[in-house]
This record gives C-alpha cells, sequence and structure tokens, in this order.
C-alpha cells in the first residue's frame, strides 16, 4: 500500500488524539477504542516504513499498559510502587499523543504541510513559524550531537560537575549554530519567494483519498464515543 | 514595503526561537516524570534555563507581534503534546501582555525586556491548569482505578487552587531573574561575536 495520507487528516488525527487524551478511560470499552485509537500510528508508521521507530514505541506502550492493569489490581503501596504506578500511567495517558505527533511530524514533507495549511486558510505567520518549528527539531538534535562529540574529544565530561557550566557549555554553541542556520534559511526562503505579494503556488497537489476519509470516519467515531460516555452518561 | 509588518524573515527567526525554547521545556519536563514535587519546581527551572535563547531573541524583535505569535505556536504545540487546551488562553495572554509591555520599552528597554520576560515565563503555569482545574474528577479517576493515595496526595499538594498563586509569583520573581542571568550571558558570549 504506498497510498499516502493527505496533511489535513494528519493534523485532525492530532487533534482528536490530543482531545481524547485529556478523557481519562474508566471503563474496558473505553479502554480498548483508547488502545485501538494508539495502534493506528503505530500501524501508520510501519506502512510508511519507519520500522524501528514503530517497533520502540509498541514496546514502550504494551509494557507500560501491561504494568498499569497488573498493578492496578494489586494493593499499590509503598513509595516504589506508587512510583511506577505512576509512571507508567503518564506514560498510558501522554503516549497516543506522542506517537500522533512523531508519526506526523516524521512523514509529513513541508511543502505538503505549507499548501495544506494554505488551503484551510491558516494566516501565513503561523503557517510558516510552524513550518520551521517541524523542520528544526531534527536540526537541533544534530548540532546537539555536533557538540557532544566535540566536548568528547576535548575530553569534556559534564561540565566538571558544575550544573551552570554544564548548561552553558552545551546552549551557547546551539545557540551560535542556530542562529547562523536561521539566517540561511531565511536567504533561501527569500530567494523561492516566501513573503512575496503574490499567492504561492505549490508543486504538491492535495486531494483526500479513500483512505483520508476512512481515517476522518475512524477517529470522529472515537471522538464521539469519548464525549458520549463522558458527559452524556 | 512596510516596515511595521512582519516580514519571512522574523516568521523564520519565530520559528527557530520557539523551536528552542520547547527543547529547553521538554528537557526539564523529563526531570518531571521523577516525583511530582520536581513538577511544581519547573516554575524556577525553566525560567532560568529559557532566558538565554529568549533574550538572544529579544535582541532580534523590532515589531509588535513577535511575541504574541510565539505564544501562539506553544499554545499549539502544547496542546499536540496532550496538555489540553485548559491552558491556551492562559499561555496566548502571557504572550500578548509581554508583547504589549516590551513595545512600550520599543524593544529596547532593558528595564521592560525584564518585566516582559517575567511576563512571559507565566506560560509554564498554563501546564498545571489541567491538573488544577478538573482537580476532583481527575482525583477520583485515579482512586477508582487503584491508585495508593500517596501518589495522588503527593500530586495535588504541590499543585492545587492555593499554591498556584504562590507558583504564578515565583514564575514571575525567577522569570526577572533569569532574564538577568540571560542578558549576562548573552553579553557575554554574543556581543562579543558580533551575532547581536
Amino acid at each position: 500500500m504506498t497510498a499516502r495520507l493527505d496533511p489535513r487528516t494528519k493534523l485532525y488525527m492530532i487533534l482528536v488524539v490530543s482531545a481524547v487524551v485529556m478523557m481519562s478511560a474508566t471503563t474496558p470499552f473505553l479502554w480498548a477504542v483508547r488502545i485501538l485509537m494508539t495502534i493506528v500510528p503505530i500501524v501508520l508508521l510501519i506502512t510508511e516504513k519507519h520500522y524501528a521507530s514503530a517497533f520502540r514505541f509498541l514496546i514502550l506502550y504494551t509494557s507500560a499498559l501491561v504494568i498499569n492493569f497488573t498493578c492496578l489490581s494489586e494493593q499499590s503501596e509503598g513509595f516504589l510502587m506508587a512510583f511506577l504506578v505512576g509512571y507508567c500511567s503518564i506514560i498510558v495517558q501522554f503516549m497516543p499523543a506522542m506517537i500522533t505527533a512523531w508519526y506526523v511530524v516524521r512523514t509529513t514533507k513541508i511543502d505538503e504541510f505549507v499548501s495544506a495549511m494554505q488551503k484551510m486558510h491558516f494566516p501565513d505567520g503561523i503557517t510558516i513559524s510552524l513550518a520551521v518549528v517541524m523542520r528544526f527539531f531534527p536540526t537541533i538534535k544534530e548540532e546537539y550531537l555536533a557538540i557532544r562529540d566535540a566536548m568528547k574529544m576535548r575530553g569534556i565530561v559534564l561540565g566538571e560537575g558544575n550544573i551552570a557550566r554544564m548548561v552553558e557549555f552545551r546552549m551557547i554553541p546551539l545557540l551560535f549554530s542556530c542562529v547562523n542556520i536561521g539566517d540561511e534559511l531565511s536567504a533561501a526562503a527569500i530567494t523561492r519567494g516566501l513573503g512575496g505579494k503574490v499567492k504561492r503556488t505549490s508543486v504538491e497537489i492535495l486531494k483526500l483519498g479513500i483512505q483520508d476519509y476512512l481515517l476522518i470516519t475512524l477517529f470522529t467515531s472515537v471522538l464521539l464515543i469519548f464525549v458520549v460516555f463522558k458527559y452524556f452518561r | 514595503m512596510n516596515k511595521k509588518r512582519l516580514q519571512a524573515k522574523d516568521f523564520i527567526t519565530i520559528g527557530i526561537f520557539t523551536a528552542l525554547l520547547f527543547v529547553v521545556e521538554f528537557a526539564c519536563g523529563m526531570l518531571g516524570f521523577l516525583h511530582p514535587y520536581i513538577v511544581a519546581s519547573y516554575v524556577i527551572m525553566i525560567p532560568i534555563v529559557g532566558s538565554i535563547p529568549m533574550m538572544l531573541f529579544y535582541t532580534k524583535i523590532e515589531k509588535f507581534g513577535m511575541l504574541t505569535i510565539m505564544s501562539v505556536l506553544l499554545a499549539i504545540i502544547m496542546f499536540v503534546m496532550g496538555m489540553g487546551y485548559l491552558g491556551a488562553p492562559l499561555i496566548i495572554l502571557a504572550g500578548i501582555v509581554a508583547d504589549l509591555i516590551a513595545k512600550s520599552g520599543n524593544y529596547k528597554s532593558s528595564k521592560k525586556t525584564v518585566i516582559s520576560y517575567g511576563v512571559f515565563c507565566l506560560w509554564i503555569c498554563a501546564n498545571y491548569f489541567p491538573v488544577i482545574v478538573t482537580a476532583d474528577s481527575y482525583r477520583k479517576d485515579l482512586l477508582d482505578g487503584g491508585y495508593s493515595a500517596e501518589y495522588c496526595d503527593n500530586l495535588f499538594r504541590a499543585i492545587n487552587y492555593k499554591t498556584i498563586g504562590v507558583l504564578l509569583v515565583l514564575c514571575f520573581v525567577f522569570g526577572c531573574i533569569g532574564a538577568f542571568i540571560g542578558k549576562a550571558v548573552v553579553k557575554k558570549h554574543f556581543e562579543k561575536a558580533g551575532i547581536v
């Protein structure tokens, strides 16, 4: 299956999952719906050939779920138990949003995202800034790894035990490179006509396909189930 | 070309610094998983560590709207990360007020910048909103699920209606302190290098 999802569907998925994450599941049926909702982005990650991250998420989510349920049945007393249960419940609670966000950031190309936002008539300022944010996380990670390598090469470990220096040694070079990258990015963007007065066109032609409608229906029903059970029971 | 309007370059600057600020927030947030009390100490950690990128950002602000857009982006990111929509009005409000304060100093006055950053830091408290506003039902859900009362008590003792006022004040105070630290760092490293 090579059919790609429309960015608008992905954004809708984020919206629904983030809303549902806020409502806690109390009955087994709601738990089943919630787990189903988490499985969908994992499956989507697999279809987009991101096997490693899909596998990692699956393991983490399943183990948190298992620990959560086995410990819930017992009397969870004591510090360690309370800690473990608290940790797992946080993971179970927020993992779906994390997975969906990860999936969307990883599989959406920036030009797709921008043209989708333009089609939904978002203001340009928000669209461009959000696109830069999305593009920038991998860059920050790369730069950070380079800084860490450089520090290792010079034999600086953890900033010599001083917390202020620990932060300073990492933050300052990171800021330097990010500011420079930002300047290059704006030069590149202006060359491509960003910020001009004419309405921009896009190479990507966005069209909702069958898989988009299927997913939108699925996620709408998930949202409806949760709202109905939460407020109209 | 109208000088007052934001250009593409400004939007890109906003995006970069929002990403940096979020990374700082996320790194501190990871520590919060350890114990509920650390969650409450976000109001000290994030303003101080975040002040370094933010003070650099302030040197690049020249027009109204940049801080406001940044707060909108933060609200969107917080929503996506599952923090809910309850905090969004507070985040955006803090952004607009901070923007207005900085504007009244023409984005150059250092005193106004310090106060403006203090106000901007109030967005951190928005993360606590889901815990406070839904406290009763949230607590009931946890207890119904078989959690020990101990964990709940710890969480709700640190964060509730009474302490939120203290947390907000602390956030502002440490924002102002952080602004001074950030300014010193920016002066030490970036002005010498000629980036500012």
